[in-house]
Formats: structure tokens, sequence, C-alpha cells
């Protein structure tokens, strides 16, 4: 798997190399690479199982992190390749060309996070939120609980206690300050 | 149409003979993972209802709720969770988070009922086939809450003989806020605190870093929150859900954090008693100790005369003239007592009652009395010789070395007792350079002494001689003692179910050579202040004063608190006595 690793490195600038595993490594590559580094490893590499793509929201910076998840599946590697895209307006190059069910993650996270791969197949399709009429829910500005205390209704009926009011309650009730 | 086309349908027959890889029963045949999380397990008996899992859960997916079977009591407040499993997520982390490790996963996924209301239920309450399931997720091996305190700084047992520098040196705001960090707020300790004090409320203010305001919590219910920060008995820390796996949240020293920022200066701005309008009524006082300056304090605020009247011609009572200054250094409840001063309470120092006033007097000048006279006699030990020179009782001997008195104790000191009176001479005596051995009837796990005192001691070298009965105090030539002699004694079992009691060995007679004897069995209320026609109206059992709930005692306007009236004997309790006596003195005298 190092010499994979080597190898990469001769061809793309890579920023970090993180060796999880003997056979599973991370590389960070910049963006207008990334798309480029997915296809060297298919074609070149073997590693021909695209497992998934996914997204981390990084508030703070101001950036998505993305994470193309490879395989070989006979040597039984695993390879992850990491990038960060600007946060405002985030758009990312499409790998649909690649292998066709990357559509489909890239659907998922035009809707959950709100970053655009244009021209990957029904992109601006819902995925799983049909009629979702809010910000994408996985950006952390997105408050769920607020979300959902205007959204749902409360189950009638429903009651808590606080542990130190209950023991007020029960084991000291004239007790007044 | 090619040949191919026709003849590929056909060879999917081959497949006929091979074994299926998909399961013929899903629902029997494939179990969770052993780590599954699946449906919740409670042990109810181990769960301690302090709604940490509540808190954590994002989906809100957790109420705490009253069980039938099971009571609040210290330490647990008898609420446990009930889970909406039309919110949970299974993500686990209330039982991540869960304090005493009661609740758990099993790995069952697959549940079928029509009614929707089944799917929410008390765990380990609500028997589900389940709840024996050994698979399923367990607490990792992390802890969510950091499970150690953060170490306080300690004056080293080694640098400690000699002097009464203070041991505990407090914590730095950054300590103390990382401290502070560990509280889930479940307010367990509250109910434990016989002063009820809001213990979240103070450590979320030293989290915050808002001194004033955890200022203005501790003087709600503790008007004497320098001296508890550092000898307070601590009941809180006992039952602190954190502690149950880890160690307890150091709740005494975050109090003493507080307290020890804010200058006194500043207290009557912060608390808001600039200006206090008397409402005319008078209370007077009996004893400077802990009781009575809560019940002081509580009044002054609320607008009543208030003096106090003290024998000696210092306040604090037994936390001033009994607890060495490695524990509690003066000043600290000097500045407090000064406090109450400013704001109008009127100190009689050196004012027996009985000798230079009467309770007679104190009764008719005032519109009510609050007693708290504590326990200042000390029991004699009952052996022979005990009046002999060298024979002390550990009570004056602190006294003395708190008034910076010059005690010669020789080389050699035994300490007969196991409470923390017993303790400090112990300890004192060690820092007077002599060797101590500390003489106690039954065993070292008996003694009830705090365990942090027993530690301290060993600490600094002091023995105890355990399951040992002093039988006489051997005289030197000049009547001066020299010896003591003991007895060992075994633990016998009591057939009633109480505590084993120590029984002599017969022959086991032992000579220890020693040069001062300091008895700390124990003190008793002194009540001949009291004239018999108060004294017979005022009740009493077995030396303790019975009060009601408002701690006022028969004579409607005598209350009375502190050692003398609760069986617990330490400060805090006494604060707490004096707060009831003052709202009880204000319901009574102001309606």
């Amino acid at each position: 798997m190092k010499d994979i690793i080597e190898n990469i490195q001769t061809k793309f600038s890579i920023s970090e190399v993180t060796k999880q595993r003997d056979n599973q490594y991370f590389i960070s590559v910049e963006k207008k690479d990334a798309v480029q580094v997915v296809t060297y490893l298919k074609d070149i590499e073997k590693f021909s199982n695209f497992i998934l793509l996914t997204a981390v929201d990084w508030i703070e910076k101001g950036q998505f992190q993305l994470t193309y998840l490879l395989s070989d599946p006979i040597n039984k590697l695993d390879i992850g390749v990491r990038t960060f895209i600007e946060r405002e307006n985030a758009t990312m190059d499409s790998a649909h060309h690649l292998w066709e069910h990357t559509a489909t993650f890239q659907r998922e996270l035009k809707e959950m996070f709100g970053i655009d791969f244009p021209g990957s197949p029904r992109v601006d399709e819902p995925f799983l939120l049909e009629g979702w009429d809010n910000i994408p829910p996985m950006r952390r500005e997105f408050d769920t609980k607020k979300y959902s205390e205007e959204t749902y209704f409360p189950r009638p009926g429903r009651t808590t206690n606080d542990p130190a009011e209950h023991m007020k309650k029960k084991l000291y009730p004239n007790e007044k300050k | 149409m090619s040949l191919k086309d026709i003849l590929s349908p056909l060879s999917a027959w081959r497949n006929i003979t091979r074994e299926p890889v998909t399961i013929k029963d899903p629902l029997n045949d494939r179990p969770g993972a052993p780590r599954y999380r699946g449906f919740h397990k409670n042990d109810i008996e181990k769960c301690i209802g302090c709604g940490t899992c509540e808190t954590i859960c994002e989906n809100e997916a957790i109420d705490l709720v009253e069980v039938a079977s099971i009571n609040a009591k210290n330490g647990d407040s008898g609420l446990r969770p009930l889970v909406d499993y039309g919110r949970c997520c299974w993500c686990a982390l209330c039982v991540d988070v869960c304090t005493t490790g009661s609740l758990t996963m099993s790995n069952e996924y697959t549940w079928v009922s029509n009614n929707p209301e089944d799917f929410r239920y008390i765990p380990g309450v609500d028997k589900k086939s389940w709840d024996d399931s050994e698979l399923g997720w367990k607490k990792p091996d992390y802890d969510l809450i950091p499970a150690g305190r953060i170490d306080m700084e300690e004056l080293k047992p080694a640098d400690r003989e000699g002097t009464f520098l203070e041991i505990v040196r407090g914590y730095s705001r950054a300590q103390a806020e990382k401290e502070a960090d560990r509280c889930t707020e479940c307010g367990l300790c509250i109910s434990a605190c016989p002063a009820h004090m809001d213990i979240p409320g103070y450590i979320k203010a030293v989290r915050e870093g808002n001194m004033e305001e955890g200022l203005r919590l501790l003087y709600e219910t503790n008007p004497l929150p320098e001296m508890c920060g550092r000898v307070c008995t601590h009941k809180c820390e006992e039952v602190c859900a954190v502690g149950h796996s880890g160690d307890p949240l150091a709740i005494r020293w975050l109090k003493r954090y507080i307290a020890d920022q804010v200058p006194f200066e500043e207290y009557k701005r912060i608390l808001g008693i600039q200006e206090i309008e008397g409402n005319g009524k008078k209370v007077g006082i009996i004893g400077a100790g802990p009781s009575g300056l809560s019940a002081a304090y509580y009044l002054r605020i609320r607008g009543f005369e208030v003096s106090i009247y003290e024998a000696k011609s210092k306040g604090g009572g037994m936390t001033m003239y009994g607890i060495p200054k490695y524990r509690l250094p003066i000043n600290m409840l000097d500045s407090e007592i000064g406090f109450l001063e400013e704001i109008g309470v009127k100190f009689e120092y050196e004012t027996r009652v009985g000798e230079d006033i009467s309770f007679d007097d104190i009764y008719t000048k005032h519109d009510a009395v609050f007693i708290g006279i504590g326990f200042e006699k000390p029991y004699k030990i009952n052996i022979e010789g005990e009046n002999m020179p060298g024979s002390l009782q550990a009570i004056s001997f602190l006294d003395d070395i708190n008034k910076d008195k010059t005690v010669d104790v020789g080389k050699t000191v035994a300490v007969i007792g196991g409470g923390n009176v017993a303790m400090d001479a112990a300890r004192v005596s060690k820092r007077l350079g002599a060797e101590v051995i500390m003489l106690y009837r039954r065993r070292v796990e008996d003694m009830p002494a705090d365990q942090e005192e027993i530690h301290g001691a060993y600490e600094e070298g002091v023995q105890i001689y355990q399951q040992t009965i002093p039988v006489e105090l051997i005289p030197d030539e000049k009547g001066k003692v020299k010896a003591i002699k003991y007895l060992k004694a075994e633990m016998v079992a009591d057939d009633k179910g109480g505590r084993p009691r120590p029984v002599p060995i017969e022959g086991s007679e032992t000579i220890l050579e020693i040069d001062t004897l300091i008895g700390a069995i124990g003190q008793e209320a002194d009540y001949s202040f009291l004239p018999e026609k108060y004294s017979d109206s005022i009740q009493t059992d077995r030396g303790r004063m019975i009060v009601n709930e408002n701690n006022q005692t028969n004579l409607e306007k005598v209350f009375a608190g502190g050692d003398a009236v609760n069986r617990t004997a330490d400060a805090i309790s006494a604060i707490a006595d004096g707060h009831r006596a003052a709202n009880g003195i204000e319901k009574l005298l102001l309606g």
C-alpha cells in the first residue's frame, strides 16, 4: 500500500497522509485535484470499487470536507481521498462518470448539505426529504430542536421530573429559603 | 433473437441445488451483533435517578418518572428513566454517560405491537423479554465525564510537623473551572446537604466565572461559606452521581473557591443588604457558634435586632475553638463574623449566660430567644487516675493551642477516641513534635471520624491501636502521668443486629509509657445556666433539646439548634438549624 501512496505523491500534490491500518490510508488533496486523483486510483491503482462519498461541515472554518472512500476488493485495500471546499456556494466536480452510483451520493449531499455537483444526473431531485422547505438539515446552523418544536406537536400528557425538585417535594416539602 | 437469449434462462436452473444465501426466518434467525444498540435495559437497583441520561438525550426521548415501588431517599431521587422509542435514535449516549452504569442496551431490535403506547416504557420496571440479555451495548471504557477529580495541592506530610500552616492550598481559577465542568447538575446532592444548599447552582457559577452569583447562592442557605468550604463534613460528596463511577465532585473545595475569590468589603453590595430596615423585634441568641451565627444572619437581614451572648472572647464556637488552624485559619472565621457585625448583629463577648447575665434577663428582654450552646462539656473516660496532671481533655487542649498557649505534651501522647475531635487532638500533638498513639475500642472502619481525617492522621505518622480499652493511668513518683494500662478487645457480633461490640480479652493487659493522655470520647451540653422554671419546660432527650420542625422548643418563644439539638453534630447541620429557627421566629413574631 505504501508504494501506491508513493506513486500518487509523484503525480499529485498531497498535503497529508494518514495511515489508519496497514491496508487503509487517507490522503488529503486540493479541490482541483480530487476527482483526478480518484480517477487515477480507479484506472491505474485498481481501486475499482467506490464505497461512498460523504461530507463534514466545518462551519468554523467556512468549509466542507468531502471524503471519497474507495477500495481494491482483490488486494483488500481501502483508500480515502479527502478535500476541503468552500462552504459558501459549495460546488464540486461530479464523479458520476467514473461510477454511476456516485450520482446518488452527490444527490444526497446536495439535499443534506446544499453542495452542488453540476452535471450529476437528477442532482436537484429530492432524495429523502420530499417537500423540504428549510435550509439543508445537515448544515450545522440548522437548529434541529427549534425545527422539531415548530413542526411537530408535543405528545399530550407527557411529563418529566427534575430530580432535585422531586426530592424536595418528597423529603423536605416544608423547608423554605 | 439469438440462441443465447433462448438458452440463458435455462442456465438459471443450475442454481437449484445451491444453498440459499437468504435467511428462512429473519425475525428469529438473525440476532443483533454482540454490541448492537437495541432496546434499553436498566438495573433499577443500581440506578439513582440522576437524570443525566435525560439531559444528554438529543431527541428528548427520555422522561424521568415516578415508580411506585421506589421511594426518594438520600442519594436516589426515586425517579427512573422512561424511553420513548418514537423519538429514540439508538445513539446510546444515555448509556455512555450513565453515572452508575445501570443503563445498558440489549442487542434485541425486533418488537412488534399493535399498540403504539407500548413503545414508551420504563426499562427495568416494565418487564421485557430482553431484560436478561447478556449481549448488547454497554458503557465503553472511556468516560464522557472525567472520572478523576482535579488534584488539590496540599502541604506535604513531611512538611507539616511543627507548623500549623493550612494544608489545603485551594484551587486556581483554571482548576476550579475544570473541576466544575465535571458536574452533571443532577442535584441529588441538594437533599443530602443538611442546609439544602443550591450546589449545582453555585458550581455552575464557578463554571461561568460568575463569583458574585456564586456568593449570592451560598448566602441563600449558608452565611459561613469560608468555614464550610474548608471543614464541612460534605455529605453532598457522598451522594454525588459522578462519584458512582469516579471521584465525586470536589463540592467543598469549589465552595471554598467562590468564598475565597470575593473580598469581604464587597459582600454587602453583592448580597444587596446595604440598608436594613428594622422591624422593631428583638431576638437574643445564646452562643456564637455556627447555629447562632446562622440564625443571627437570617434574622438580621429581615430587620430583627439581634444580640448574641457568647461566653468566650471570640465567635465561631467549636469551629473557632475546636478546629485546628491547619484545617481552618482563624482569620477566615473572624472575617465572616466581622461581616455579621458590619450588618448590625451585636456581639456580647465574654458574657456567660447564667453567670454574667441571667437567662431570665435575656428571656424577658427579647421577643424570642435562640439557644445554640453546643456540646461544651467533655465526657470523662472513667478510668482510674484520670484527673492526674498530664491527663487532658481534647476540647480544652485544642482551645489552648488555637489561643497560641504553649502546651507541653512531652514525647509520647495517647489519644482516646475515634471521632474528628480525637483526630484533631492527635494531629495537633504530632505538630507539636510528639509520637502519637490513638487508642480506639473498635476497629478503624468503625471510627466516626471522616475518612480524610483518618487518612491525614496516617499520612502524618499517627499510629492507631484499634480494639483497645483503656483501664488505668499510672503515675510517676511526682504523681504525673507515666503510662496507660489498656486491654485488648475482640469484636463480638451483636445479637440484636447492632454494630459489633468490643469485649475485653482477659489477661491482655498492656502497659504503654506515655507523657500525656488526651481524652476525646465525646461531649455533652451543659444546661446549668437554665433556671428551673425554664429547664422544666424545655424537654430534652438524652441531653439534646427536643424541637419541632421550626426548631422551636416547648417554650413558644425559645428556639434551639446546633449540636445540642441535632444528632449529626456538624457545622452544616447547625447552620441549617439556625436558618430554620430564623424562619420559625419570623413566623412567630411577624406572622
